[in-house]
């Protein structure tokens, strides 16, 4: 996971595997609701997923959701911190969208 | 019915895999692998597809933990060994690996630095790692892993021109020196190819994730 400190900007991976883990969830789950989701224009190969999971558990974004019965397919949840990522991506993706929008759409010259 | 082969690949990753797609097109599924063999069962042709993954980077445990993920995910999975340390006993020291990833013990990790992962083949492509910083990562590992090998045959190479080491011929020295060096070729290849693949990740990182 590679997120843009300055910028606060977080990658792709990153912000669909908050969103993924509102409730819930484990890893094929986490794969299956990013390429529903995206209409598969997004799938994630489970080796960059593992790796984003961790990297998420380790910032306490996100944490294991107590559920013993298939250690296999452990589950997860955002945490508070991870819920505050994911409001100032969000706000910050709205403020890229209305200047891209203005541009792109010739409603603001340069 | 059974079928055993017995292959060693030089080329651990991306010659593997193709090798055990290739038995699978051909209608042969991995039941077993052993230090140089495998196993097949007959199945329908082109039934199920292979990538092989390396992890000998990681400790043990964390090795463990990520079978037992991509075992959640679906995949089936085999531990395969590419015997390359230096090892002290039942200790073995993997200097391309970090952190607890370096020691590797028997019973342990050892052996264990492959994965191989099988999926019936459903059209899509099978691939562990899509984003181009997480695949420029798992490169960067793949080529620590094959340029310790290279500095290993050539360091074995620098030692039989030390005097008084070995008491073989002249001759003989020579082949032994010829060997290592196409052994060190064999690995330099893999090597070059993950190289050049890290420059063009490199390129892209600039633009994609």
């Amino acid at each position: 996971m590679r997120d843009n400190i300055k910028g606060g900007a977080l990658t792709e991976t990153t912000f669909f595997v908050l969103l993924a883990v509102y409730k819930p969830n484990h890893g094929y789950g986490i794969m299956q609701f990013i390429e529903k989701e995206t209409n598969g224009r997004v799938v994630l190969g489970a080796g960059t997923l593992y790796g984003a999971i961790n990297a998420l558990a380790k910032k306490k974004w996100i944490a294991p959701f107590d559920n013993e019965a298939d250690n296999n397919k452990k589950e997860y949840i955002i945490t508070d911190a991870g819920k505050q990522k994911a409001r100032e991506e969000l706000k910050r993706m709205g403020e890229v969208y209305k200047l891209a929008s203005a541009i792109i759409r010739g409603e603001r010259n340069q | 019915m059974s079928k055993t082969v017995c292959r060693y690949f030089f080329d651990f990753l991306d010659g593997q895999e193709k090798w055990l797609n290739n038995m699978a097109e051909h209608g042969y599924r991995l039941k077993k692998c052993g230090r140089m063999t495998y196993i097949f069962d007959e199945c329908r042709p082109s039934e199920y597809e292979y990538t092989v993954e390396f992890v000998g980077d990681k400790s043990y445990s964390k090795a463990q933990d990520y079978c037992r993920y991509l075992e959640g995910m679906g995949f089936r999975t085999f531990t395969k060994n590419i015997n390359l340390n230096f090892s002290y006993g039942k200790v073995r020291w993997r200097p391309y690996a970090k952190g607890m990833g370096q020691i590797a013990t028997s019973p342990g990790g050892f052996n264990k630095e492959l994965l191989i992962l099988e999926k019936k083949r459903d059209g899509a492509p099978f691939e562990l790692h899509t984003d181009v910083r997480d695949k420029l990562d798992t490169c960067k590992t793949v080529r620590r892993a094959y340029g310790w090998a290279v500095l290993l045959m050539f360091g074995l190479i620098a030692m039989t021109f030390i005097s008084g080491v070995s008491s073989m011929s002249v001759p003989m020295t020579w082949v032994i020196r010829a060997v290592i060096l196409i052994f060190g070729v064999l690995f330099v290849i893999p090597m070059a190819k993950y190289s050049s693949l890290i420059n063009q990740l490199k390129e892209e990182s600039k633009i994609f994730e």
